[in-house]
């Protein structure tokens, strides 16, 4: 049995109900900094709560923090593996998180002394079977939510290594996690190589809804900020849109021309841009409302493989397997 | 044999995880795209991609040179 193909005609979507919103004006952004340093494909990027700060890793093996406003780097770690999947930062700014084929996440604490080694105070947090594909802190560096290619998501407790909490549910790898926006309680969102996108409560471990209307793996998951919905990308070229009071799909974000995989999607401040790192080198710029493409931004020679929106909204991030970073503004 | 316990045993658990899901309270998708629409709305003055600020106060914009201080 055919699985209807969900088209903007149907009754009762986003796309439809926003019909007389009024349109965004011209929407002009250029690369202002572009990021140099590593040494091979850029697999994931990260911003400091100081809207000034990232942390990236690369196939290389390396994680850099850099200053965006300088260019400049601030530190420095090589890992012990190469294919660094995954990184973030602590909401305090103090310390990064890393991880990838190594199979683990560790924390390593930012010294104010750029000459100390960091690799010496590195603590291993997370064990995984298989790759590590994405971390966050949660609301503070006490914990980490990790994803993975063995299938779960997990939650630790940085000081002891302790596991707290697995999520089993996916039928495949994990490729993505986002946290709900912390006023809207303790549950985050993880997308799969299963085509599936899972709620799960952080504290039963509990999977409280799941999503499958991709045709491919789900290679990035996001947060609408008010935490009512959550926006997911695809190896189907498509993105799209799932509110969690309705329980379904309200919008998708496609074109017939975009027939390359989405690696990444984050959201503007308010909501109502969605930004698309793309595997054909472009960020796809969408009206989250009206479901229209608002601009294609050129630049990258090569995938683009992250993209994140600054803290305060005023720009984002892209990391591309050209082995640059690039701020947008 | 036992693949067939297996495959017994993960079809109990959807069926579990099932019986979990369809007691949710579903809100209607027209309610719920006015909810996202308001939020647009009400947040797209604070949102600067949305509603453009003056190139001097965006950092990135901005075309002074940022010394550093060694």
């Amino acid at each position: 049995m055919e699985r209807p193909r969900f088209t903007p005609k149907m009754s009762r979507c986003l796309h439809q109900v926003a019909e007389k919103v009024e349109g965004l004006g011209q929407f002009v952004m250029k690369t202002r900094r572009t990021l140099k340093g590593h040494g091979n494909k850029v697999l994931c990027m990260d911003w400091c709560k100081d809207k000034r700060r990232i942390v990236s890793s690369s196939q290389d093996g390396k994680v850099i923090v850099w200053d965006a406003f300088t260019t400049n780097k601030e530190h420095a770690v090589t890992m012990p593996c190469t294919w660094v999947m995954a990184c973030a930062y602590a909401p305090s700014g103090c310390a990064v998180a890393c991880g990838g084929l190594d199979n683990k996440c560790s924390v390593y604490p930012l010294s104010l002394d750029k000459n100390e080694n960091l690799a010496a105070k590195k603590k291993s947090v997370a064990m995984h079977t298989n790759y590590l594909s994405a971390c966050s802190f949660t609301n503070s560096d006490m914990q980490i939510l990790t994803s993975s290619g063995d299938g779960t998501c997990a939650l630790w407790d940085v000081e002891s290594g302790q596991l707290l909490q697995s999520f089993h549910g996916h039928a495949a790898d994990v490729l993505c996690l986002d946290l709900a926006p912390s006023e809207t309680g303790n549950t985050f969102v993880s997308g799969g190589c299963d085509k599936k996108a899972n709620v799960w409560d952080m504290r039963s471990g509990q999977c409280i809804q799941s999503f499958e209307t991709h045709e491919s793996d789900i290679n990035s998951v996001r947060y609408y900020p008010s935490g009512d919905a959550f926006a997911s990308g695809s190896d189907d070229a498509t993105c799209r849109l799932y509110d969690l009071r309705a329980d379904r799909e309200v919008a998708i974000y496609s074109k017939e021309s975009i027939i390359f995989g989405v690696s990444s999607v984050d959201f503007s401040l308010s909501g109502r841009l969605l930004f698309g790192g793309y595997n054909d080198y472009t960020i796809n710029v969408w009206d989250v409302l009206k479901g229209t493409r608002v601009s294609i931004l050129f630049g990258h020679e090569n995938r683009v493989s992250t993209l994140r929106v600054s803290p305060d909204g005023t720009a984002f991030c892209t990391g591309s397997w050209d082995h640059t970073l690039r701020i947008w503004a | 044999m036992s693949n067939n316990m297996a495959k017994i045993a993960d079809a109990r658990k959807t069926v579990e995880q099932l019986k979990l899901e369809v007691n949710i309270e579903r809100m209607m998708v027209s309610k719920a795209a006015a909810d996202l629409m308001a939020y647009c709305e009400a947040h797209a003055k604070e949102d600067p991609l949305v509603t453009p600020v003056p190139s001097s106060e965006n950092p990135f914009r901005e075309k002074k040179l940022f010394c550093v201080i060694l």
